[in-house]
Parts: structure tokens; C-alpha cells; sequence
């Protein structure tokens, strides 16, 4: 990623800080620390504990290994930032050429628009802090929201909350969850759901029972399809 | 190195009869190109029962040991799939070879670690807290999700020549025979190493300790530095067999660019 410098009349140097933390502060930010923790709001003793998809991370080195993630948190994160992830990203088992850049997205999504904006806002502001709401004026004197560690707007991209930079921290979504994906998004497509009138008269009892054990016997037929 | 835990019924009344099991150590040199080399080595904790010397089986690349080359769809047309199945494999598979649902052993991983063994230094370990599953979470998602992890190694890792790998598992209440897991790494379409560990009989309703060492091949400049330029092309298949029957099948992805 290219930074153009700019500077105003004044000296102030207008560049545009970067909100994507660069490796080693990605190394940095997922070493489980076992000092000052960030608290979550809600439970302000309680410190932040370092989890994946319901695993604890005990340990981890960052001089060898400065991430480990699940299926499970890359397709929540693939869902999340994307409203087609099997086009955005994918990993193919096989390649002729390939370089890492293959891992970026084409078009950025406009959730992580509003997220470089936003934080870029904060960065920029001089101490103050993003106020979603309005907080009343009490005793002619406004008061400012706290920032609590839980605000994804503090947070870095690539952290917690943070947005598709954390998507794109993880790197694209395997060939054998986008299969998983797209068999499971696919299996309701004989239901034709999207075709079905919602001015249809309703029917009986004794033919939706029907119509419920024909489409049971066909999910059947499709899951033994799909294992094979 | 792929890792997984899935859901655990009854787990509070299983809890007073599940008993730590002896840590078996078990080394193996299973190199693609390398002779026959095969170690068998066990150490017993003082504080747990003795068990026999864990054996391990060479596994190599298909023609080194005559084992003929098998596909991906050829094994999803089988019935059962077996070690020899899946030592003919070339190539990283597309799919699983096996559903979620035919861990019928009931097999549980709750903590893995991993550590340098010239060192000793502990890189990473994890742990599933107990009564951490939610009903119907996993299966929203994908029933998959839980069997696939991704690993970001920095190009340090590279370097390392043996890592040890301690699994602590728990099984159902049926006994298990012949526990055992082929792990088969590849970049892009090669082989770079299949690792073949057993973890020998399982008691039921009983929790279990492992430590396998992963003796990892030499390799070139060249080869790391393709390695470290295009992430999650490194993948592994893990096969867990019992009786020779694939029950579970676990994939991993690894990043040594120590980013994203």
C-alpha cells in the first residue's frame, strides 16, 4: 500500500494514517498478554480474555506464530463483510501463478468505507471523542461519551469488531468451506422459496402435511448426494 | 497440525470417569524421500498406569512403498476408507472424505500444544473450556466450520526441525482400537511430508494425553521462500482412523508470511 505525503501551508503534515496496522503490530496485537488487558464494558473488572470460536488461547509465540483462527470465525467474518464471499475471496488447492495479493479483495466493501472514515475521523479529531447519540445538556454544560474499550470505533480494523480488515487479516475463505457454503445454500433452492406467492390461498392441513414429507424425503436424497 | 473440537453430550456425567491416561511419546520419520527410518519410543508418567511402547508405522509418498495412487473422488465412491486409501492420495483434498457424523467414536479434542523440541519453548497451545458448545451455533454456520483451523507462522517457524505436538482428547463410551492419524502436508500440489501416528487403544469414557513429534523435512531456500510468499498454500489433510476405518478428517491451512 502507497502513502502520498501531504503537507498543508502550515506545516502539518496531511497524510492519511493508515488504520491497517502493518505485521509486526499485527504480531503484537494477537500475542495473548498477560499484563494490562483492555476491559470490555460491560464487565469493567473482568479483563478481555483471548478466545477463538469458543477456544482459549493459552499461549502463543509471536516470534513463530502470530495467528490462529477457525473455520468458523473466517465464514462469521466472510458473512459479515460480504454480501457474496465465495466471489470476493477463495483459496484454490491449486495454481500455476499466484502472489500474495491474490489474498485482497478487488473492490472494497462499503462497510470498510465507513470504517477507514470513521476511524480516520477519530484519529483526526482533536481530542475528541465519536458521539453516536446526543447527550443532554445538564446544568448548561454538555458532556462527552466516554470511550469504553468496547467501542468498535477505537479499536484497530484488524481487531475485535473491527470490520472486513479483520475478514482480510485472516486471509481468504478455504476451497472446503466455500464448498460447505455453497452445498448449504443450495439445498433450499428446491424449495423455490423466493418463487412461492404470498397471495396463494392457504391450503389444508392434509396437503401441507404432504407437501412437508415430500420436501423431507428430498432433503434426504440431497444430503446423500452432498456426502457423496 | 489440524485440531478440532466438536460438541460433547453428557459431558458433566462422563467427567468422574474419565481418568488422564499416560503420555506416550512417539516419534516419526516419515520423509518422502528418506530410507526407511523408522523410531518407536514411549515414556511413561509416574504418576499414571504404564503402557506399552507406542509403534509407528512408516508412511511415505505411493511409490514409496508401492502403495498405489488413489483420487479424491475414487475414495468418496468407497464404502470405508482406509490408511492405504489415503496414503495414494497426491494432492490436497477438495472436500472431506467423511461427514461430522461418523465420529461415531464420540472423539473430542480439548487442548493441543505445540512446542519446539530442541528448545523446548512452548509456541502455541489451546484449550476448549468445558460447556462451551451451544446448541445449534456450529450447525448454522456450516457443519464443516468446526474441522477446518488456519495457521499464520512467521517465516521463523520454517526453521524449526522437530515440534511436538501434545493432543489431549477425550472418547465416547465405546473402546477404541487402533487409534490412528495420517497427516499429509502439502504446497500447492506437492507432497511435502506425510506423518503417520498412533495413538494405539483408547479405554471408553476416558480422557487421553499425546504427544507426537513431527520431524519436519529439510527444505531449500527456494522452496521456503515460495512458502512464504503465498500463504494458506500450505494445506494438510489429518485422517483419524479406527480399526482402519476413517472416522474423522480435519484440514488446516498455514501462512508463514507472519501476516495475513
Amino acid at each position: 500500500m502507497s502513502v502520498k505525503m501531504e503537507m498543508d501551508v502550515s506545516g502539518v503534515s496531511r497524510t492519511p494514517i493508515s488504520v491497517l496496522p502493518a505485521a509486526a503490530e499485527v504480531k503484537a496485537m494477537l500475542k495473548p498478554d498477560t499484563g494490562d488487558r483492555p476491559r470490555c464494558a460491560s464487565t469493567p473488572c473482568s479483563p478481555i480474555k483471548s478466545t477463538v470460536s469458543g477456544f482459549q488461547i493459552l499461549h502463543m509465540d509471536s516470534n513463530y506464530l502470530v495467528g490462529f483462527t477457525t473455520g468458523e470465525e473466517l465464514l462469521k467474518l466472510a458473512h459479515k463483510w460480504s454480501p457474496n464471499p465465495e466471489k470476493t475471496l477463495i483459496t484454490t488447492p491449486t495454481t500455476t501463478t499466484s502472489t500474495a495479493s491474490e489474498a485482497l479483495p478487488s473492490s472494497v466493501p462499503k462497510p470498510m468505507d465507513l470504517g477507514i472514515h470513521r476511524a480516520s475521523r477519530i484519529y483526526k479529531a482533536k481530542n475528541r471523542y465519536y458521539q453516536p447519540y446526543d447527550i443532554p445538556v445538564v446544568n448548561g454544560r454538555r458532556r462527552r461519551r466516554m470511550p469504553s474499550s468496547g467501542d468498535p470505533y477505537l479499536r484497530p480494523l484488524s481487531q475485535g469488531e473491527g470490520g472486513p480488515g479483520r475478514a482480510l487479516h485472516h486471509g481468504p475463505l478455504p476451497l472446503c468451506l466455500l464448498k460447505g457454503k455453497r452445498a448449504q445454500s443450495k439445498s433450499l433452492d428446491y424449495l423455490n422459496l423466493d418463487k412461492m406467492s404470498v397471495k396463494e390461498p392457504p391450503a389444508d392441513t392434509e396437503v401441507l402435511q404432504f407437501q412437508l414429507q415430500h420436501l423431507t424425503l428430498r432433503s434426504e436424497r440431497m444430503f446423500t448426494r452432498n456426502k457423496t | 497440525m489440524s485440531y478440532s473440537c466438536s460438541s460433547r453430550r453428557n459431558s458433566r456425567d462422563r467427567q468422574a470417569l474419565r481418568s488422564p491416561q499416560v503420555i506416550i511419546l512417539a516419534v516419526a520419520d516419515t520423509g518422502v524421500n528418506s530410507s526407511n527410518n523408522i523410531n518407536s519410543q514411549a515414556s511413561l508418567n509416574a504418576n499414571q498406569s504404564p503402557t506399552a511402547a507406542m509403534k509407528v508405522k512408516k508412511g511415505c509418498n505411493s511409490t514409496g512403498v508401492g502403495v498405489p495412487a488413489t483420487t479424491e473422488e475414487e475414495l468418496l465412491g468407497n464404502t470405508a476408507i482406509t490408511p492405504e486409501d489415503v496414503l495414494g492420495l497426491q494432492k490436497i483434498t477438495e472436500n472431506y472424505l467423511c461427514g461430522p457424523g461418523q465420529n461415531v467414536y464420540s472423539i473430542d479434542f480439548t487442548r493441543f500444544k505445540i512446542r519446539d523440541m530442541e528448545t523446548g519453548t512452548v509456541l502455541f497451545e489451546i484449550t476448549k473450556p468445558p460447556h462451551t458448545d451451544k446448541a445449534g451455533d456450529k450447525s448454522a454456520i456450516d457443519p464443516n466450520a468446526g474441522r477446518f483451523v488456519r495457521y499464520q507462522f512467521t517465516p521463523a517457524f520454517l526453521r524449526l526441525r522437530q515440534v511436538g505436538a501434545t493432543v489431549e482428547f477425550t472418547v465416547g463410551d465405546m473402546p477404541i482400537e487402533n487409534f490412528r492419524m495420517i497427516e499429509r502436508h502439502y504446497f500447492r500440489e506437492k507432497l511435502l511430508k506425510s506423518f503417520d501416528f498412533e495413538f494405539g487403544f483408547c479405554m471408553p469414557s476416558s480422557k487421553n494425553t499425546c504427544e507426537h513429534i513431527y520431524e519436519f523435512p529439510p527444505l531449500s531456500e527456494d522452496v521456503m521462500r515460495e512458502m512464504i510468499l503465498h500463504p494458506y498454500k500450505t494445506q494438510s489433510d489429518s485422517f483419524y482412523f479406527v480399526d482402519n476405518k476413517l472416522v474423522m478428517h480435519n484440514k488446516a491451512d498455514y501462512s508463514y508470511s507472519g501476516g495475513p
